[in-house]
């Protein structure tokens, strides 16, 4: 353990950090606390463009309980060790389980993983940081509870709490998932424990039910954050609607993305289509239907377009392919869906429905996950290019055709110069849409590794330029994308910091926030 | 009939593990781990057949722990070594899967 190229914490001696590991080992057991560079593996397994060596952890530290999370803190405190807190650790293609900074202690809360309670009145869960998607989903089914929640894509290994704080989406009408959770319990640097909304008050039985609390609304500042550790979080489930209406509308053009979006946004925005659409682009599709790269493609370089369009007729692929769903009773959807079929004849769009749809990989999944249905359908992508190389590039943009037009070119112009296709979806929020490109390169090619680095660098900056931000990005950069925010706000986050962590010890770096 | 008001409450769950359903949060056996984690991918035209190929129990506990390219790894926290060891064990001696 006294190796010369020992991954320490930036600036601690390793006497100190031996010292904070045996004091941690007292509190978690020396089992559950990992410090050798074999048994470490899993937590640097990335799919970002960087070397793993900048995202190598110096330990990891699994606690069972919010006591243990509490002493840990005063540890990391004394010894000045930043830790940096995962719940379920599957943030693939944004940082996956590796800290932001080399030398950070993974603070692994998968082990946290009890189901605290579920009201089947008021629909509300409480879990905590290690329950995934699949065991909340088998939890309500053993308890014959006709509940659903929204997950992400990869929702069978991935959690709501961890995908809550990166302030993740997911497909059912609860989609927006920070706005769909109520009441957290947050351990401070400090060792505090916080509740917030109305958990902040003793004996208070409405915490899941109602966000605000009073005075200022805090749950915003532990998201996309390190201003603490969330040890518990509320989360609003769904009644299971009587009819369930998933539905596909496929379009032949790639300019056909503004008549989509112009038409849809106005049933997205008065709740005829309550959940988050998602427009998914051919190359989307192809490696979940699954199509393979090969066929079409021969030497270096982003796929033609020519060869795009002949995945589209060769596998029945739109251009743009409209994934969305209607939840209610046989009366309503019969009523709402006269109206989609009327805006798909008027846009020159093909609908599939759930029956028309049986036997298609690609569209199975995408149902399956407007009910909430745990899946991981969508690492198809992953076999498009081959090579484990990917990161999110994710921007905003404003539910407005001529807007994702623009960003799709940009996007794609960008993309191609590199190498590189477009494979990409619009999510639309309700008046925004996360535009969400999967930048696919190979990883065992140093080439295509730089190559795709550049490329994200170049994206960034150039959607920057144009006023687009990202709603989220990967560990890699984190510092750039808070960087395209201004100087104020990243000013505000550093005095918070200052005041909830003057240690520096969560996760230094995240979201670009330090000390 | 089960209450109205179902609050199920979990708190102090270690005493109840192991006893439920995968709802629990922990694993009963391999064969859940397969079916939960695995099959997700390795039964779904995603990832490559596992089963059938007589796949070395320590390639498997490699592969799993350090992930390959696009398989994620997964960490003792998720799937514990004893349960690694199970669902290896599992894959390594099973039979093909039958295509209908
Ligand atoms: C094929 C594919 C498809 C995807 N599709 C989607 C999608 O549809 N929607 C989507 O949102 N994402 C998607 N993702 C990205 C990602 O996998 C999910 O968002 C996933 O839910 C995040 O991982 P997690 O839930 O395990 O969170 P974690 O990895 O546990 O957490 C994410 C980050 O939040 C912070 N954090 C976690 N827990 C805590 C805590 N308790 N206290 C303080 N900070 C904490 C840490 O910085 C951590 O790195 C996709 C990924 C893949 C590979």
């Amino acid at each position: 353990m006294s190796s010369n190229n020992r991954v320490l914490p930036k600036g601690v001696t390793a006497g100190d950090f031996d010292k904070a590991m045996q004091e941690i080992r007292a509190i978690v057991g020396a089992e559950y606390v990992l410090v050798d560079e074999e048994p470490l593996a899993p937590y640097n397994k990335i799919m970002v463009p960087v070397a793993d060596a900048q995202h190598a952890p110096s330990a990891a530290v699994m606690p069972d309980g919010v006591e243990q999370v509490r002493k840990i803190m005063k540890v990391a405190n004394t010894y000045r060790v930043p830790v940096y807190p995962i719940s379920t650790g599957k943030n693939i293609g944004y940082g996956s389980a590796a800290p932001v900074e080399r030398g950070q202690i993974v603070l692994d809360l998968r082990r946290m993983n009890r189901i605290i309670e579920v009201d089947a009145e008021l629909c509300t869960a409480l879990v905590e940081p290690g329950v995934t998607y699949q065991q909340l989903y088998d939890y309500l089914q053993e308890h014959n509870l006709p509940l659903w929640f929204s997950c992400p894509a990869p929702s069978a290994i991935a959690g709501p709490v961890g995908n809550m704080v990166d302030r993740g989406v997911g497909y059912t009408p609860y989609g927006e998932h920070f706005m769909f959770s109520c009441g957290m319990e947050v351990v401070l640097a400090d060792g505090e424990v916080l509740r917030t909304g109305m958990g902040a008050m003793e004996n208070s039985n409405t915490w899941q039910v109602f966000k605000w609390g009073y005075g200022p609304t805090l749950d915003g500042i532990f998201t996309q954050s390190n201003y603490g550790i969330v040890t518990k979080m509320g989360m609003w489930l769904m009644p299971a609607p009587p009819d369930f209406r998933p539905f596909c509308i496929q379009y032949p053009n790639e300019t056909d993305i503004t008549k989509i979006v112009d038409a849809l946004r106005p049933l997205r925005i008065a709740m005829v289509i309550p959940n988050a659409v998602v427009i998914a682009h051919t190359l989307w599709e192809a490696p979940c239907t699954p199509v393979k790269r090969s066929d079409y493609v021969t030497g270096q370089g982003a796929i033609s377009d020519d060869a795009v369009l002949k995945i589209q007729a060769d596998h029945g692929i739109g251009a743009w392919n409209v994934y969305a769903g209607l939840y209610g009773t046989k009366e309503t959807n019969d009523a709402n869906w006269k109206i989609i079929e009327a805006v798909a004849a008027a846009t020159g769009g093909k609908i599939i429905t759930e029956e028309a749809s049986r036997g298609s990989q690609a569209l199975q999944y995408r149902f399956d996950l407007m009910k909430g249905k745990p899946n991981l359908g969508e690492f198809g992508l992953y076999n498009w290019r081959g090579g484990g190389g990917s990161i999110w590039f994710a921007p905003v943009s404003q539910a407005k055709g001529s807007e994702t037009l623009k960003q799709m070119k940009m996007a794609k112009e960008i993309l191609g110069k590199y190498g590189f296709d477009y494979v990409g979806e619009f999510i639309v929020g309700w008046r925004d849409m996360h535009h969400v490109i999967d930048l696919l390169y190979d990883r065992s090619d140093d080439t295509q590794t730089k190559n795709a680095y550049a490329c994200y660098d170049e994206l960034l900056h150039t959607f920057a330029k144009e006023g687009y931000g990202m709603y989220r990005a990967s560990t890699a950069f984190a510092e750039k994308v808070a960087a395209t925010y201004g100087p104020v706000k990243r000013d505000v986050e550093k005095r918070l910091k200052q005041a909830l962590d003057p240690n520096n010890i969560i996760a230094p770096g995240r979201c670009g926030i330090s000390l | 009939m089960r209450a109205n008001r179902l609050a199920c409450l979990v708190i102090g769950a270690g005493a109840m593990l192991g006893a439920a359903g995968a709802g629990a949060g922990q694993w009963r056996d391999g064969a859940q781990v397969y079916e939960k984690v695995c099959a997700h991918c390795h039964e779904a035209n995603v990832g490559p057949v596992l089963k059938g190929r007589q796949l070395p129990q320590v390639y498997i506990e490699r592969v799993v722990r350090h992930g390959n390219r696009a398989m994620p790894s997964f960490r003792p926290s998720e799937i514990d070594d004893a349960a690694l060891a199970e669902v290896a064990q599992l894959i390594g001696a099973s039979a093909p899967l039958t295509k209908e």
